[in-house]
C-alpha cells in the first residue's frame, strides 16, 4: 500500500493570544503538529509496513516539514502557501487536490483533530473514497484494512477496502522526540514543495465577523474552613436538588 | 426571519447524542427541517417523535456501519442540495456530514452552537479556540456544521412519517464489536464522585469510596489514574476515549480539568469541584467549588452528607 501521513495541518491554538476584548492574536501561532499527529503517523507506519508499502507525508502551510521526516518518513511533500482556514472544508480541498498530485495512494491516514474535526472527512468527500473517523489503530489484513475504534463499552474493529481515508485520535501522548541522529537524517530526505497554484487552487473562507469571550459562567467558589466549605457546598446541592 | 424554505437544513444522526440541541438550532435558523437517520428503525422512530418536518431514513444493519452510506447519503443531498448541514461530533455522523459538504459544495464549519438567518445569509455561532472565543461566522452559500452545544429535551405533539431511502452500501463490514472492561454503573449513575491525580497514593482511594457511598454515587476517575495508575477498573474512567455520562451530580475530587477529561461529563447537570488551585481549569467549568486540600475536605464533606 501507498500510504499517505499528513501533519502539520493546522495552527496550534495554544500558541494564539486572545485578548481583553475577545479578539484573538494569531500572530505567534504557525502551523504545528497536531496532538493526534504522532498517533496518526504510528497507524501510517504499520500499514506500510504490513502491507510491504511505503509512506509518504504530506504538510500544508508554514510549519516544519522535516517533523515526519525526523520520525522516519523518507520523503514529504509541502503546499507552503496553504492559509489558515476557519473552513475545514477549504483546507480538506487543499489536502485532497495534494493527494490526488502524489498519486496512485491507497490510504490517507491524517489526525482527527478536536479542533477542526470536519477535515478528514471532508478529505474523504472530495476524494470520493470511504472515511473512517475516530480511529485508535489498523492494521493490514489481506490486502484490506482492519480499523479500530475504542468507546468507553465497546471496541469495534471495521474491516474496508482501500481506498480509505483514515482519521486516528489520539488516546495520549505518544510522540517520541526525535534525536540528533534522527534530524540529522531528516535533512537529507526530500521536501518536494508546491504552491496553491501549482495545484490549481484558490480557496475561499467563511467570512467572520468577529469574535466575543464566552460569558463567564465562574463556579461559586466556597474558600473557607473544610468544615465550613464542605457544609455550605452540601447545603447548595440540596437546594439544586441532586443530592 | 429564515433561510429559504425549499431547500432548507439536514440534520443527519448516527445516534441520539445532542440531537435535540442540533433540532433546537436548526429551528432558530428556520426553514425546512429533514432529519436523515442512517441507523437502527428505532433510532429513525425516536427522531420522528421530536418534530422534523421529516425523516428519510437509511437502514443499517450490525454489520455495515453507518459510513459505508456515505456516497449514498451524499447522492440523495446532490439531487435536492440542503442549505445546512448539522452532525454531531460522532465519527460516523462527521464521515456522514463531509462526504455531503464535498458533494454539494458546502462549507464546514466545526464547533457550531447555534444558528441563525440574516438577510439570506446563515450566521455560524461558533466555539472556538477550545471554547476560549465565541466566534460569529457568516455563509452566503451552503454550509454544514458540527454541532456542540448544549442537548436540550425535544418533543412534538405528534411524530412524522419515517420514509426509508433505498441506498447502497460501500464496502466496508464491522467485523465484531467486543466489550470493553467490566460493566459498571458509572454510565447510567444519577451522581457520580470522580477523583484524579491530587490523590496520592492507592490506599487512598478508599476515602473517596466513604464519600461516593455517602453521596448514594458511583466512582468514577480520569484516564491516568485507570490506563497508567490501574488504580480502578477501564470501564470507570472518564473522559474523551473513557466514559461520556450525563448525571445530575459530578463531583470531581483533585481533578485539573483536562479538556480531554471534561469532555466525558459535559452533559452533567451539575458539575462541582474539590481542587487545591484556584486557577484549576475544572473551576471554569463547575458549578461549585471547594478550593482547599482534598485530604482535609473530604473527610469534612462525609461528615456534612451524614448530618
Amino acid at each position: 500500500m501507498k500510504v499517505v501521513i499528513v501533519y502539520t495541518w493546522a495552527r496550534d491554538g495554544a500558541n494564539a493570544a486572545v485578548r481583553a476584548d475577545g479578539t484573538v492574536d494569531w500572530r505567534g501561532a504557525r502551523m504545528t503538529a497536531g496532538e493526534d499527529d504522532p498517533a496518526a503517523l504510528a497507524v501510517a507506519t504499520r500499514l506500510a509496513v504490513g502491507s510491504g508499502g511505503t509512506v509518504v507525508g504530506l504538510t500544508i502551510g508554514d510549519g516544519d516539514a522535516s517533523w515526519a521526516l525526523a520520525r522516519g518518513v523518507g520523503g514529504t511533500f509541502s503546499v507552503t502557501d496553504a492559509p489558515p482556514l476557519a473552513d475545514n472544508a477549504s483546507t480538506a480541498r487543499i489536502i485532497a487536490a495534494a493527494v490526488e498530485r502524489v498519486g496512485d495512494v491507497d490510504v490517507v491516514v491524517i489526525g482527527d483533530s478536536k479542533q477542526d474535526p470536519g477535515v478528514a472527512p471532508t478529505v474523504a468527500g472530495h476524494l470520493g473514497w470511504t472515511a473512517l473517523a475516530g480511529l485508535d489503530s489498523a492494521s493490514v489484513v489481506d490486502g484490506r484494512v482492519a480499523a479500530v475504534r475504542r468507546s468507553a463499552t465497546a471496541q469495534q474493529t471495521i474491516i474496508a477496502a482501500p481506498p480509505l481515508v483514515l482519521a486516528v485520535a489520539a488516546e495520549a501522548d505518544v510522540d517520541t522526540k526525535p534525536g540528533m541522529k534522527e534530524l540529522l537524517a531528516a535533512r537529507k530526505r526530500p521536501v518536494t514543495t508546491w504552491s496553491m497554484a501549482d495545484l490549481g487552487l484558490a480557496v475561499a473562507d467563511v467570512p467572520s465577523a468577529g469574535t466575543r469571550k464566552p460569558e463567564a459562567v465562574a463556579a461559586t467558589l466556597f474558600e473557607g474552613a473544610p468544615a465550613t466549605s464542605a457544609a455550605q457546598l452540601v447545603a447548595a446541592l440540596r437546594a439544586d436538588g441532586v443530592l | 426571519m429564515s433561510i429559504d424554505g425549499s431547500t432548507g437544513s439536514w440534520l443527519v444522526a448516527t445516534d441520539e447524542k445532542q440531537w435535540g440541541g442540533m433540532l433546537a438550532a436548526a429551528r432558530h435558523l428556520g426553514g425546512r427541517v429533514t432529519a436523515v437517520v442512517v441507523g437502527s428503525r428505532a433510532l429513525a422512530d425516536v427522531v420522528a417523535a421530536t418534530g422534523p418536518d421529516e425523516v428519510r431514513w437509511v437502514s443499517t444493519t450490525p454489520d455495515v456501519p453507518p459510513e459505508a452510506y456515505a456516497a449514498a447519503v451524499a447522492d440523495l443531498a446532490a439531487s435536492d442540495p440542503p442549505r445546512v448541514l448539522v452532525s454531531s461530533a460522532d465519527p460516523a455522523a462527521r464521515v456522514l456530514l463531509g462526504a455531503v459538504a464535498a458533494r454539494i459544495g458546502a462549507a464546514v464549519v466545526p464547533g457550531m452552537v447555534d444558528l441563525a438567518a440574516s438577510d439570506g445569509d446563515v450566521v455560524v455561532t461558533r466555539a472556538a479556540l477550545g471554547g476560549e472565543v465565541i466566534e460569529t461566522l457568516v455563509a452566503a452559500g451552503p454550509v454544514a456544521t458540527v454541532f456542540v452545544g448544549d442537548d436540550v429535551e425535544s418533543g412534538a405533539p405528534a411524530a412524522v412519517a419515517v420514509v426509508e431511502q433505498a441506498a447502497t452500501a460501500a464496502d466496508v463490514r464491522v467485523a465484531g464489536t467486543e466489550p470493553v472492561g467490566s460493566a459498571t454503573g458509572v454510565a447510567d449513575a444519577a451522581r457520580v464522585v470522580s477523583f484524579g491525580r491530587g490523590v496520592r497514593a492507592k490506599a487512598d482511594v478508599e476515602l473517596l469510596r466513604q464519600l461516593a457511598d455517602a453521596l448514594g454515587a458511583e466512582l468514577a476517575c480520569s484516564m491516568p489514574i485507570a490506563d497508567d495508575l490501574g488504580w480502578l477498573e477501564k470501564s470507570r474512567y472518564v473522559g474523551r476515549s473513557g466514559q461520556h455520562i450525563a448525571p445530575r451530580l459530578y463531583l470531581a475530587v483533585g481533578i485539573g480539568g483536562a479538556p480531554q477529561h471534561l469532555e466525558g461529563v459535559r452533559d452533567a447537570k451539575v458539575v462541582a469541584a474539590v481542587n487545591n488551585d484556584p486557577d484549576a481549569r475544572i473551576f471554569r467549568t463547575a458549578d461549585y467549588g471547594i478550593v482547599g486540600d482534598l485530604y482535609e475536605v473530604v473527610p469534612a464533606l462525609i461528615d456534612a452528607l451524614r448530618h
